[in-house]
């Protein structure tokens, strides 16, 4: 459905260009779920607007639904307002002066891709239905709530039907529970319509939820595309591991095709493409796959510790563990069993270990 | 990464460029302005018929000037005039805003409603009432005066330097309350309050925190009302002209439309060539301390309350002071006028005089003249602020959402009319109309010569009261209704216009208000079809037909009453920043 060939975005700032975007390649299939992850300035947002038309690339193609919106060789161009697609924005961007209703049904009665007047009210209560805001359509949009008030932006931007749904950190403005509330009803509500979405955020945990596959980006490039729990479980480098999700790194040598040796001992996995027997690698492993014990256990491979730091969190406990002068962070679910200064066993597991060059 | 950046430099690809609909809108007032300075330029280095191929390109004109003793004078007359008149202006505003903003001292809306009114008087009305107040022989303070202690004549002669810069002054006092009175009100109080804890007195705190704080504001407040002063015309038309005391502006006046001899418009236009350079220079060094004074940061931005220091009994003496200010430089004038429009003839205020009072001048007054002129002004005033407001929403619209650098030269041209005198304009309309559009477009003699310079003259207000508006609305905004499908004026119409309304409601009718008072581009652009109602006055007055320009002008403010009770209503919330 959207289709990004090679695109390169370069602003003029006051201290020289900065190329926000350098030479990304996506395509989204139909009704699929895509994010696109990074810290701020990776050039995600840049990214989007470009699918939107609100900037012009410098270089690459973008097509939609097999229509190209953008060629900067060509030279071609669709504006915004003719590419028919929805958009929510970070700041919500309902107009202060509409009501409820209003916001609405503009797109319907003044856009591109009116319909017959007649059934606009339909849709507009269709949808307001489908954000659950019946009731409200002749409020002052102001008079509403953060929460409310993104329920209208998204209302609005589905209400013409779009074939391509685009979010630019819908959620970053609510409050933590909301959020996760909002998160649900998101899922259900693309589901429901079934539309193609492109979605925005620096939320490791928004994208891991919500995205049929994550695109994690940083500095204006691609480092991974895949399903949430392939990013998660199998990092493709350094900074997707340390940026989705927790991590513990450590200094490792290589000695063998398979195998490096770290404070912890040797540890067992693939080892990075051009590494050769005798040079550095980082060792990664995530804290939910360490454990603590009272005892060594015979079966696994273990390190003596001590309890620095204990951050309760209800459901698990998280530790900071001193290990020979490394500090490894481990969580376990459950209230804690040790307290700050015991001395602790830390099970090592033979799976779950990544290396990086 | 630079190689790319390098390409986008050198080589735009013309088809990536997309022209806003708006550029054409905003551009049209831009070459306007540029053609008033330019023409001016041209003109002083011709002599002969100027603008023909009989012309000679020379440097007669600057020779003549240099040459002419009253020229010299006129530069000293003009300095004077305007250090005496930043003076006063700032002696009497600057308390003001402080005592307004910084004290417990109460009614502020009344103080705000003085210094909004008194943004309108025009100065040839202050001008005219303080002609019956002080001129030498006519004014009846030197009457009272002369039969008080039996001089011989006059002791006050309002129409010199000093004095007319002492009316202006007055006349440009709420210009620098407005200027000083917002940056007092953001004025962080901690740091006042940290100097007294830190043990310095009440007037060494002022001395030492307060005061070098404001001296940016106050140094803006005060570089602007020395360059207005540089070309105002009204005041020293009526106070100095009779006395044959020349500014700038009257030298040029009189060159222009002379008595006995041909109009000299290459010394017209090398005058105005001099006052382009001192108005640049002047709006360079201005540029340059609005900037300094965001760098001191007095403007918090957080919403507190600053502490306000207890006048208690000074109250009384403060209201005085204000009272008595607002008497002499607004009430009294106009009380002397309206006292003049039923006299039939000049004379100080006496029981022999009220017996006198008749509606004599109402029915001696050209009635056609001043219908005609009622006419041209109503015109002006349906015509002047739309298009103002559509130039400066296109100018402003580009400045704050467009990201190409051609946005800076907007915004320098749109900034150039709030610091460049009226005069200019005027001057340069006239040159232009007279020897460059004539064959073409037959504009001198016309109505639509003033309404053009009136555009290019308020856009500077406008645009900078629109920038303000238009900040406000987030660009979320916009996009949202372009990615929803509305075309760009749709978005325009549906979206950021009614956001920016109230503003767009106070600049039309304070840009009416303006229009409708003002006097030096008429007088300078007016002829017999084309004349506006302050023209009139000037021209009754300048015929000395004082008791005639005073009826006139009560018909004036007469007219002008509702439509200040409209503003009142309507348009005070946006901060009105200058005249």
């Amino acid at each position: 459905m959207i289709r990004i060939r090679n695109l390169e975005k370069v602003f003029i700032s006051s201290r020289g260009p900065v190329a926000a975007v350098q030479g990304i390649d996506l395509d989204v299939a139909g009704n699929e779920f895509v994010v696109l992850l990074g810290p701020s300035g990776c050039g995600k947002t840049t990214t989007l607007r470009c699918v939107a038309g609100l900037e012009r690339p410098d270089r690459g193609t973008i097509e939609i639904a097999g229509e190209t919106v953008d060629s900067a060789s060509e030279g071609s161009y669709v504006p915004p307002d003719r590419r028919n697609i929805g958009m929510v924005f970070q700041s919500y961007a309902v107009w202060p002066h509409l009501s409820v209703y209003d916001n609405v049904a503009v797109p319907l009665i003044e856009g591109r891709y009116r319909v017959a007047k007649n059934l606009v009210g339909g849709r507009v209560r269709e949808v307001l239905g489908l954000v659950r805001l019946e009731g409200l359509e002749t409020r002052p949009v102001t008079d509403l709530s953060g929460g409310q008030q993104q329920r209208v932006a998204l209302a609005r931007a589905i209400v013409t039907r779009p074939r391509v749904l685009l979010m630019d950190e819908p959620l970053s403005n609510l409050d933590a529970r909301l959020r996760d509330q909002m998160r649900l009803e998101l899922k259900r509500i693309t589901r429901t319509i079934g539309v193609t979405v492109l979605y925005v955020t620096h939320d490791q945990a928004e994208a891991l939820s919500l995205g049929d596959r994550v695109c994690v980006m940083n500095e204006g490039k691609m480092l991974q595309v895949g399903q949430p729990q392939i990013v998660y479980a199998q990092p493709s480098s350094r900074f997707v591991a340390e940026f989705v999700g927790e991590m513990n790194f450590l200094k490792g040598k290589v000695v063998g095709p398979a195998e490096a040796d770290s404070l912890l001992g040797r540890v067992r996995c693939p080892m990075p493409p051009g590494c050769q027997t005798g040079s550095d690698v980082t060792l990664a492993i995530r804290p939910e796959n360490l454990s603590l014990a009272r005892r060594p256990e015979l079966n696994h491979p273990v390190v003596e510790g001590k309890v620095v730091t204990i951050n309760y969190v209800g459901d698990a406990t998280l530790f900071e563990v001193d290990a020979g002068g490394t500090q490894l962070r481990i969580k376990q679910p459950g209230v804690p069993v040790f307290s700050v200064g015991d001395a602790a066993t830390i099970v090592l597991p033979q799976d779950f270990w990544h290396a990086y060059p | 990464m630079t190689e790319l950046a390098l390409r986008l430099f050198k080589f735009p690809s013309i088809r990536t460029i997309r022209v806003s609909p708006l550029v054409p809108v905003a551009l049209v007032p831009m070459f306007a302005l540029a053609g008033f300075i330019l023409v001016i330029v041209w003109v002083s280095f011709q002599t002969g018929v100027i603008g023909t191929a009989q012309a000679h390109y020379t440097l007669d004109n600057y020779r003549a000037v240099f040459a002419d003793p009253l020229a010299y004078s006129s530069l000293l007359n003009t300095l004077v005039f305007a250090s005496a008149s930043t003076f006063f202006a700032l002696a009497v505003g600057l308390p003001i805003a402080w005592l307004t903003e910084r004290t417990t001292m109460g009614g502020k809306p009344i103080i705000y409603g003085i210094m909004t009114v008194g943004l309108l008087v025009p100065g040839i009305f202050v001008a005219m009432g303080w002609t019956f107040i002080a001129h030498p022989r006519i004014g009846f303070l030197n009457h009272w005066l002369i039969s008080l202690f039996g001089l011989e004549e006059g002791p006050i002669n309002i129409g010199t330097p000093i004095g007319m810069g002492f009316v202006q002054g007055l006349n440009l006092a709420p210009l620098a309350f407005i200027f000083t009175v917002q940056m007092f009100r953001a004025m962080n109080p901690l740091l006042e309050e940290a100097a007294r804890i830190a043990g310095l007195s009440f007037t060494a705190t002022l001395k030492r925190v307060t005061l070098p704080l404001a001296t940016p504001g106050i140094l803006a407040a005060g570089i602007y009302i020395f360059t207005v002063g540089i070309a105002t015309f009204d005041i020293p038309a009526v106070l100095g002209l009779g006395n044959r005391v020349y500014l700038f502006s009257t030298y040029m006046f009189v060159q222009t439309f002379p008595q006995d001899y041909v109009p000299r418009y290459g010394i017209t236009a090398t005058i105005g060539t001099a006052m382009i350079g001192v108005a640049l220079v002047l709006t360079y060094w201005y540029g340059q301390v609005l900037r300094r004074g965001d760098r001191y940061q007095v403007i918090t931005g957080k919403g507190y309350r600053p502490k306000r220091i207890d006048t208690g009994r000074w109250a009384i003496l403060c209201w005085t002071g204000i009272g008595f200010y607002a008497f002499i430089a607004k009430l009294l004038p106009v009380a002397m006028i309206a006292f003049v429009a039923f006299s039939p003839y000049v004379a100080p205020p006496s029981f022999n005089m009220l017996g006198q009072l008749s509606l004599g001048n109402f029915y001696r007054i050209n009635w056609e003249l001043v219908l005609r002129g009622l006419r041209n002004t109503v015109i002006l005033m349906a015509v002047v602020p739309a298009l103002v407001l559509c130039v400066s929403f296109c100018i402003s619209w580009l400045v704050v959402r467009s990201r190409s650098r051609a946005r800076y030269a907007l915004e320098f041209g749109a900034f150039l009319p709030h610091t460049l005198p009226e005069v200019l304009f005027a001057i340069g309309a006239l040159l232009l109309a007279l020897f460059v559009l004539k064959g073409f477009v037959p504009l001198y003699d016309s109505v639509w010569l003033i309404a053009i310079v009136y555009i290019v003259v308020r856009m500077a207000f406008a645009t900078r009261a629109m920038n303000g508006a238009l900040l406000q609305v987030h660009r979320e905004l916009e996009e949202a209704a372009s990615v929803a499908g509305l075309s760009t004026l749709r978005t325009a119409w549906r979206v950021v216009l009614p956001l920016i309304r109230p503003t767009m409601l106070s600049v039309w009718i304070w840009t009416m208000l303006l229009v409708y008072r003002e006097v030096t581009v008429a007088v300078f652009l007016t002829s017999q079809n084309s004349i506006t109602l302050p023209a009139i006055v000037w021209s009754y007055w300048n015929a000395a037909g004082m008791t005639e320009a005073s009826m006139v002008t009560l018909i004036m403010i007469t007219l002008f009453s509702p439509l200040l009770v409209i503003f009142w209503r309507f348009g005070r919330q946006s901060g009105m920043a200058s005249g």
